[in-house]
């Protein structure tokens, strides 16, 4: 199974208008007998002059039951829900883009997480309660990264994660995080990271929407009294249109994030983020989606862009 | 006169017994029509499962639920597409069209929830096959094609036959 996109985009002032390859992925599964499991999950992303290769997800799992399975290796930081509903499946997603808080390459959240996951389902059918606990090595020095190789301090990144899909309102799926971590700094101190996202999802198409907030607390470990605050959120309404309109589906989502300027992790990388998204999503195969979309942003206050995208993803995959 | 209305009596009766025999063969007709649309939830023989709640039969097709109790892992069976059970499961038990049904498979998949899609199977016999062969498999066919060699489940504490049953 794998994914992929290609795209057309047009910036604002911009010479460099044009066609993109964007992420070409792999994946691999095997079960090793009846509770022993492997997953692997490999990109290729167009860079300016190559191609990056990279391991995204390699996950060997042993299912005891439904309630305890335990794995190992490297994640989708399950903190909010486009992080590991979505991440690399642009053919998943409604939307062409991601929203900025969750983008390839994020140092809001950490988007992968290296390490074991203890996670299941509670025997309650009618709530469809779920969680994951998770330890691990925590954020690299490159923030944007996780420590693939090891981990560079101590001190280990620890995730929980509780969620419902409640059978009454089949579609809908709810979760709440908490993730912590101390993450070194190039000066040698270190900051004590905690982040706590929720999340409220429909996915039933008619209408679908997606809410999910994020705030994170920095603080440095030897100076409490420098610290700073991260409020990320974004709210996404799509819906599929009825009868012989079913393969259109127009969405919308608007999406801002503010950092602290006092933030010791993150205040210095001007991340304040505002924006807004329009779009038409036409499925025309059952496993390709064509995805028109309109995007005005602003990055750090630096005034507003335009930017058009047209955009062409797949599934490579057979039911 | 007599004869007149002895002949009359008896075509009125000859009429009478042709709507009744017609009634009989419609309501006959229409009862096979019933069993052919009902569908039955077949498992392997040996299963310790009798019964399932609507709810926990959808957690197992959405594979929410991925063990039986004695913790065999759940085969799922489901029909290739443009099968009429197929049509009906997805419509009664996902709630999906088509093609929300692939794909909400393929991000189950992409989300690694799962160790592998349902197997799909092209026909009712070789649903049947595959249940009579793999231990904690579950699969759907028509209430009317059940063999012996398969357990029936009760859902909601009713089978294909008794009245209220939810699968019809």
């Amino acid at each position: 199974m794998g994914f992929g996109d290609i795209s057309y985009v047009s910036r604002d002032g911009s010479n460099a208008d044009g066609f993109s390859i964007g992420q070409l992925v792999a994946h691999l599964g095997a079960s090793l007998g009846d509770s022993v499991s492997v997953f692997g999950e490999f990109s290729a992303t167009a860079k300016d002059s190559e191609y990056s290769f990279e391991v995204e997800r390699l996950i060997v799992r042993y299912d005891f039951s439904d309630t305890y399975r335990l794995s190992a290796g490297r994640y989708h930081t399950p903190l909010g829900y486009w992080n590991s509903a979505y991440h690399h499946g642009a053919w998943l997603q409604s939307t062409a883009t991601r929203p900025e808080v969750v983008k390839f390459g994020s140092k809001l959240v950490p988007i992968h997480f290296v390490g074991v996951l203890l996670e299941g389902t509670l025997p309650t059918p009618e709530l469809g309660l779920g969680y994951k606990v998770g330890f691990g090595n925590g954020r690299h020095g490159n923030i944007a990264r996780a420590g693939d190789a090891g981990d560079i301090n101590s001190d280990k990144a620890w995730i929980v994660e509780l969620s419902a899909k409640p059978h009454k309102i089949f579609g809908l799926a709810t979760g709440l995080a908490f993730y912590t971590d101390e993450v070194p700094l190039p000066n040698g101190l270190e900051v004590e990271e905690a982040s706590v996202s929720a999340y409220v999802a429909y996915s039933k198409e008619s209408p679908e929407f997606i809410v999910e907030i994020l705030h994170s607390a920095h603080e440095l470990v030897t100076d409490s009294s420098v610290s700073g605050d991260v409020d990320a959120w974004y709210a996404q309404l799509a819906y599929r249109l009825p009868g012989e309109w079913h393969q259109w589906k127009p969405y919308a989502r608007y999406e801002h994030t503010r950092v602290d300027d006092s933030d010791p992790l993150l205040g210095a990388e001007g991340l304040d983020y505002d924006g807004s998204v329009l779009g038409m999503r036409w499925d025309f195969n059952h496993y390709a989606a064509l995805k028109a979309e309109y995007r005005n942003e602003e990055f750090n206050n630096g005034g507003r862009e335009n930017n058009f995208r047209l955009q062409l993803s797949f599934a490579l995959a057979k039911l | 006169m007599r004869s007149i209305f002895k002949s009359s009596w008896q075509a009125t009766l000859r009429v009478v017994m042709c709507c009744v025999l017609l009634l009989a063969a419609s309501t006959a007709a229409a009862q096979e029509t019933d069993e052919s649309s009902t569908i039955a939830i077949v498992v392997h023989k040996n299963s310790q499962v009798d019964n399932l709640s609507l709810t926990e039969l959808r957690n197992v097709f959405l594979a929410d639920r991925q063990f039986w109790p004695d913790n065999t892992r759940i085969i799922l069976l489901v029909r290739a597409p443009k099968s009429d059970e197929r049509d009906f499961v997805l419509n009664r038990i996902y709630q999906m069209t088509e093609a929300q049904f692939r794909q909400y498979w393929i991000a189950k998949m992409f989300r690694a929830e799962v160790p592998r899609g349902p197997k799909i199977v092209f026909s009712t016999d070789m649903a049947l096959d595959l249940v009579v062969a793999i231990p904690g498999s579950i699969s759907f066919i028509r209430a009317d094609e059940v063999t012996d060699g398969v357990k029936v489940l009760r859902v909601d504490g009713k089978l294909p036959d008794d009245t209220g049953y939810v699968l019809k």
